[in-house]
């Protein structure tokens, strides 16, 4: 924002504003949903993309517009009230309005609601093979805005839509997006690993794309133990906290009460629990070797131990001591949740 | 009251060294709040209208908790409070501009401030019933969710306005609350916490909605708790320019604004001491500008009411000697959420 420019130019900006402003409300409040005012309405919208109401002018606009598209096209309705243009073109005009203001502003809600809203109106008024075409453009677009900030979660949520809506629309015998979803994540990981927004989509994916694959005992084990592998490369730089959250989440899987729809292996027996504990501690371990100073490995050891030995009842207080007293030691911000702990197992 | 940003700078960014010991200017930022309104001479001032009734609310807000509830002239800010509301019962954010959830919860949290629901049924007739209404008519009873405006996207942040705003007005059971919760459940992730609809990623600014919901509904206890507030407390950063400071979701910077998310989130369930708070004090503190008020997202950035209010409300939750106390679930002065809810 212009803060230091001179009180001149301050001024004519605020005065050519609030002229703007109020030609769009007069003409609004006159229900004058022409061109000339959806053109007015994108001016200010430029001006400033967080003007929720004046979206909701433009929605007004395009919706006069399909209602009377509808009936009365043949009729060549020209009067000043609705818009000349097709409503194909129409749609595909505020779609290409929007992207220069979406890159521009990629954290604006208003923007982001406006798109969904208008695909959504979209839909009711072209065929389905335009329907497709046009989900299947925003994909492309939000990938380019995933591109410029990969942890955007409104880019991250619109993505996920955008993946509903097209799976809604597809053929009966067609697959969902999960695998090629999947394959995004991992480009996605493979350009930072530190992504956790793209591991948290990656894990609730898993358990879809293994249901289609229609795996069976063997192949879910080997992805559960692919991601785990993965995970391990991740870790060598131990602190990626992102790689130690995804780790936890593969790790929730391993529990009992792990819902159905969120399961990587579906048969899982006590002493598969048991080993995969052991293979995990055992490799956490092993990383303190390099690094005694990482305060995660301590927090990982802590907590899949405790987990572990509801599992098995053996408890080694000795190892659980010791790691918190490097938790206390290399992380004392949190001291307080450390000695809860500590409390809570009674050492 | 306008979202103006500036004019000065938090901290050591706006050139000045900042003093051995800290503390906070309460004189300095009860001015700043003040005088956000007198701006208009500045283009942002109109670019912000559209923050205009929440930024009521914040300003509102800090200045009880800085001790200072008189200083904005009530009768003003009720006239300016009814001017944005509409006959739906909803309220926008500034006179002309739209219905939605975001300006309604404002509305009602500034009338519940200013003990301003008598005023609101000589007003406005039946005003306390429409507004219920209005919000109840955003919820999606198939589903639960509730949604901002009429065209609106769901999104948890609007469960925790209405949740909020119907329990002040004492009109909670007008909505299907168990349903409301049950959506929240269904955003919950393994980390314990919970993202904008099922399946996003956690963020603390909708864990706090949530968590605030699930509090106002009396059903805390199907949080992951130790797991969530483990989470919660990784937030705070340990090294570093912004160290003491919390961030939103791993890897991201410090940001004023979540010492109320986070922090807020962590005295819900009862895990405060989970961070360290004098470091989080600091920090804070290191964000006001001293010499014209206000406090900024960090140190160096250009200081607003939003930051301002959320930088106030975490130092009240830390227990900062002077200030009013806050309520975690609301983000009101406690003594305030206490009068209307009786508890």
């Amino acid at each position: 924002m212009e803060r230091e420019g001179d009180g001149e130019k301050e001024r004519k900006s605020i005065a050519e504003y609030r002229a703007l402003l109020d030609q769009v409300n007069t003409k609004v409040e006159e229900k004058q949903y022409s061109e000339e005012v959806l053109a007015l309405t994108s001016r200010l919208l430029k001006k400033n993309p967080e003007y929720y109401t004046i979206w909701n002018y433009r929605r007004l606009i395009l919706l006069n517009h399909f209602a009377r598209d509808v009936t009365t096209t043949l009729e060549h309705d020209s009067t000043p009230l609705t818009l000349s243009k097709s409503t194909n073109d129409i749609i595909v005009g505020d779609l290409q309005f929007i992207v220069p203001l979406l890159i521009q502003y990629p954290k604006c809600y208003w923007i982001w609601n406006y798109r969904l809203w208008l695909l959504e109106e979209a839909e009711k008024q072209v065929d389905k093979g335009t329907t497709v075409r046009l989900w299947k453009d925003e994909l492309a677009l939000v990938g380019k805005m995933l591109d410029r900030d990969e942890r955007n979660f409104h880019g991250w949520g619109y993505r996920r839509n955008i993946v509903s809506q097209l799976e809604r629309l597809a053929e009966p015998e067609q697959k969902t997006m999960a695998e090629q979803e999947f394959a995004y994540t991992s480009k996605m990981m493979r350009a930072a690993l530190q992504n956790f927004s793209a591991l948290h989509y990656r894990l609730k994916l898993i358990p879809k794309l293994l249901d289609e694959r229609q795996a069976d005992g063997a192949a879910r084990r080997k992805m559960l133990d692919e991601e785990l592998e993965s995970m391990q490369e991740a870790l060598i730089d131990p602190f990626n906290q992102s790689a130690w959250f995804y780790h936890q989440y593969l790790m929730s899987t391993l529990s009992e009460d792990c819902p159905r729809d969120a399961a990587i292996v579906l048969d899982l027996s006590r002493d598969d629990r048991i080993h995969y504990y052991e293979q995990e501690v055992e490799r956490i371990k092993e990383m303190l070797e390099d690094f005694d100073d990482c305060k995660w490995i301590y927090e990982a050891l802590v907590q899949y131990s405790i987990e572990y030995h509801q599992l098995t009842d053996i408890k080694p207080k000795n190892d659980l001591q010791f790691w918190l007293d490097e938790l206390q030691r290399l992380d004392p911000m949190r001291s307080g949740r450390w000695k809860d702990l500590r409390e809570a197992l009674k050492l | 009251m306008a979202l103006v940003s500036g004019p000065g700078r938090g901290g050591s960014g706006g050139g000045h060294t900042l003093p051995e010991e800290l503390h906070l200017y309460i004189d300095k930022h009860v001015h700043y709040i003040q005088t956000l309104d007198t701006r208009k001479d500045e283009y942002e001032y109109w670019l912000t209208e559209h923050l205009r009734l929440n930024g009521l609310y914040w300003g509102l807000t800090a200045l009880h908790l800085l001790g200072r509830p008189d200083v904005l002239k009530r009768e003003e800010v009720l006239d300016f409070v009814f001017s944005c509301m509409h006959e739906d019962g909803g309220f926008g954010a500034a006179p002309g501009h739209d219905a939605h959830m975001l300006y309604t919860a404002s509305a009602v949290q500034i009338l519940a401030t200013l003990d301003a629901f008598g005023d609101l049924e000589t007003r406005v007739c039946g005003g306390r019933m429409r507004i219920g209404q209005f919000i109840a008519s955003l919820q999606d009873r198939k589903t639960g969710t509730i949604h901002g405006d009429k065209y609106g996207e769901p999104d948890t942040r609007f469960i925790a306005c209405a949740f909020m705003a119907l329990s002040l007005l004492c009109l909670l059971p007008i909505i299907n609350v168990p349903l409301s919760i049950r959506y929240i459940q269904s955003c919950a992730n393994p980390d314990g916490g919970y993202g904008s609809s099922p399946g996003a990623e956690s963020h603390s600014g909708q864990i706090f909605a949530c968590l605030s919901a699930l509090s106002i509904a009396n059903a805390l206890r199907t949080v992951n708790t130790d797991r969530l507030a483990g989470w919660l407390s990784e937030r705070q950063i340990t090294s570093g320019p912004g160290v003491g400071g919390l961030n939103g979701r791993p890897e991201k910077k410090e940001d004023v604004c979540y010492s109320w998310w986070v922090l807020s989130s962590l005295a819900m369930l009862s895990r405060r001491h989970w961070v360290d708070g004098e470091a989080l004090k600091r920090f804070i503190l290191s964000c006001q500008d001293e010499v014209n008020g206000g406090i900024s997202d960090r140190p160096g950035d250009m200081v607003d009411v939003f930051h301002t209010v959320f930088g106030v409300a975490g130092l009240s939750l830390l227990g900062y000697e002077g200030l009013e106390e806050v309520d975690p679930v609301y983000c009101m002065p406690r003594s305030i959420t206490r009068r209307i809810l009786g508890k």
